[in-house]
């Protein structure tokens, strides 16, 4: 455990310092997302111009959801998809090789290598968006009702992670799978409001195919008291589940790929 | 480091590995492109078929064949990219292909053609990365980049973007990238590909004297033939898949070519030697005879005494060693294939 945390703590110091290169494009990737977050918090307010709930979703309770959806999606765009867009490529010219090579679980390796430091940037500005939220919902926020939060997000952003993993295992039958992933960020864009504002049919494959819906969601309900720890349990259990099966298919796959001179 | 192996037991040892792909087949055309879309029709390609030969510890090994005789594919297996159709293998007393950390920490795989660098940032930082990969303590990895260092002439490399390394410096970040690490065990797949004539000789003098430095047991292929006759005493030959040949460099001629070389120089203009052996090629006073081995000696006396006045010069050796691949190569034998 401590060893991988040495390889994660080198992997994220190389990427720092190739980011660090190109300062102009880290101050304009914070800008870009101070515009993102701002046009989205505009949107929910035009639409609470003209009603005080949405599904029983009221106004301070959404911008918290939107707090969280940023919060995932920069977890995610931390290092996931970065490593992943890595990966696909290696499988592409056959230089996954030298990942395969190494004694290390090769799982976490092509999950991990790469990372988005700027996109830390998204996890501050999400955090913010939620403190936002919170204080305008004016509630007490206790002890256990944080703890659930944070759970219930590291579920979210491992949910994904499961469902990106899977995505991207196919790549080893298909090659190229970007098209895949490009639907995949469309429905991410659906996360954004409570899954249960959509009608039941899309709600149905927001929450089964994307479970986007449900990784977002479900922190928004903990921190406003909506969900308690059973829920936060089946949340786990679910994602336990989900990347079990992400793992197992990525191990079948691995035994596919056979290098791209093969 | 690799005390599982005992110390004359083969560092690797093959028996009867052998290895048939699926390939997707296709025809050319936009229909069959469409129809291969929706269902795919597939061939198996026998790539290694049934290959034994063992390595000992510290040996450098030439593997040679031409382009798809199989060597990639035999070089993937044991370093465990690729799990054999049958047949068994070990090495460093592991069985490749299940990968075990030990067997992986002692192993190194370097490809001329491809890259393991990230281009993006210096090779220095991709250094630490693998240091960390590899768990190697501080204070050797200290050592071992210093040796390296020195050794390959990598001191202004270190802290340059990869991407503006020249092909050569680059390879040259890769070896040092791939023995970070202190493999007792190197597979080098065409490590001096397109590198210019004294590169390549930069990179054989360092495969050479690592060898002897850290006792590392090499195998190499390559199609630069200059490459195995400066490092390797011992080559095995497959084509087809199929073990032709193992055994010393210098007998590979013997093997494999039954006949010897005549050149000779005359002070007039060639005449009709075709008595003497099969000419292979003659122009003005030049003339190149092929003789069969055991003949050599007596055809070389006739053609002293019967040329007489006329010879100025005459040698006999043993055909260039790149010929010598060229004629094993070229022997047809039927492609191994089924279709499926």
């Amino acid at each position: 455990m401590v060893r991988y945390l040495r390889m994660f703590r080198a992997f994220a110091a190389t990427e720092f310092q190739f980011e660090m290169e190109y300062r102009g494009n880290f101050y304009l990737s914070i800008f870009e997302m101070f515009l993102v977050i701002g046009t989205s918090i505009g949107a929910v307010l035009i639409m609470f111009g003209h009603t005080t709930t949405m599904n029983g979703w009221t106004l301070p309770e959404m911008i918290v959801l939107l707090g969280v959806y940023y919060l995932i999606q920069g977890g995610v765009n931390l290092v996931f998809s970065p490593s992943f867009e890595r990966l696909m490529e290696h499988v592409r010219v056959g230089t996954l090789d030298f990942h395969l090579l190494k004694p290390v679980n090769v799982q976490f390796l092509v999950s991990t290598r790469h990372l988005r430091v700027v996109r830390a940037a998204d996890l501050l500005l999400g955090l913010v968006v939620v403190i936002v939220g919170l204080l305008q919902v004016g509630a007490q926020i206790g002890v256990a009702q944080s703890l659930l939060f944070a759970l219930s997000l590291f579920f979210g952003v491992m949910l994904v992670y499961s469902l990106l993993l899977g995505l991207v295992t196919l790549s080893f039958w298909f090659v190229r799978v970007e098209n895949l992933l490009a639907i995949f960020w469309a429905f991410t864009e659906a996360g954004r409001f409570p899954v249960d504002v959509y009608p039941l049919w899309l709600r149905v494959s927001l929450s089964t195919i994307v479970p986007i819906g449900i990784a977002v969601t479900a922190p928004a309900n903990a921190i406003a008291g909506r969900m308690d720890a059973v829920g936060v349990a089946l949340l786990g259990a679910g994602t336990v589940l989900a990347v079990g099966i992400a793992s197992a298919l990525w191990r079948r796959g691995l035994r596919s790929y056979t290098g791209a001179s093969a | 480091m690799y005390a599982l192996t005992p110390m004359d037991a083969p560092v690797v040892d093959v028996r009867a590995l052998r290895k048939v792909y699926r390939v997707t087949e296709r025809e050319t055309g936009l229909a069959a492109t469409f129809r291969s879309f929706v269902r795919r029709r597939y061939r198996e390609v026998l790539a290694v078929d049934g290959i034994t030969f063992h390595i000992d510890p510290g040996e450098v090994v030439g593997f040679l064949g031409p382009n798809g005789a199989g060597k990639t594919t035999t070089l993937k297996m044991l370093s465990g990219l690729l799990h054999p159709t049958s047949g068994e293998a070990t090495v460093l007393g592991h069985v490749p292909w299940r990968r075990e950390g030990d067997f992986l920490r002692g192993m190194t795989l370097l490809m001329g053609n491809r890259s393991q660098l990230v281009w993006d940032i210096p090779a220095a930082d991709s250094f630490l990365v693998l240091k960390e990969i590899y768990a190697v303590p501080a204070a050797q990895y200290k050592r071992t980049l210093d040796e390296l260092t020195e050794l390959l002439d990598l001191g202004p490399l270190l802290h340059k973007l990869v991407r503006g390394l020249s092909l050569g410096e680059r390879m040259k970040v890769e070896f040092a990238a791939g023995l970070l690490h202190s493999p007792g065990v190197a597979f080098l797949d065409e490590p001096t590909l397109g590198l210019d004539i004294s590169m390549q000789g930069r990179i054989r003098r360092f495969v050479a004297e690592y060898n002897q430095r850290s006792g590392a047991t090499i195998l190499l292929t390559s199609h630069y033939m200059d490459d195995v006759v400066a490092l390797c005493r011992r080559v095995i030959v497959i084509h087809h898949g199929v073990l032709l040949y193992d055994g010393a460099l210098a007998d590979l001629a013997e093997r494999m070519a039954p006949y010897k070389r005549i050149s000779v120089t005359l002070r007039g203009s060639v005449g009709d030697l075709s008595t003497f052996g099969e000419v292979v090629s003659s122009n003005e006073n030049l003339a190149t005879i092929h003789v069969p081995r055991a003949q050599a000696a007596e055809r070389t006396a006739r053609l002293v005494r019967e040329l007489g006045d006329q010879l100025a010069d005459i040698s006999v050796e043993d055909p260039p060693i790149e010929e010598v691949i060229d004629k094993v190569f070229a022997s047809e034998r039927p492609l191994a294939e089924t279709t499926a």
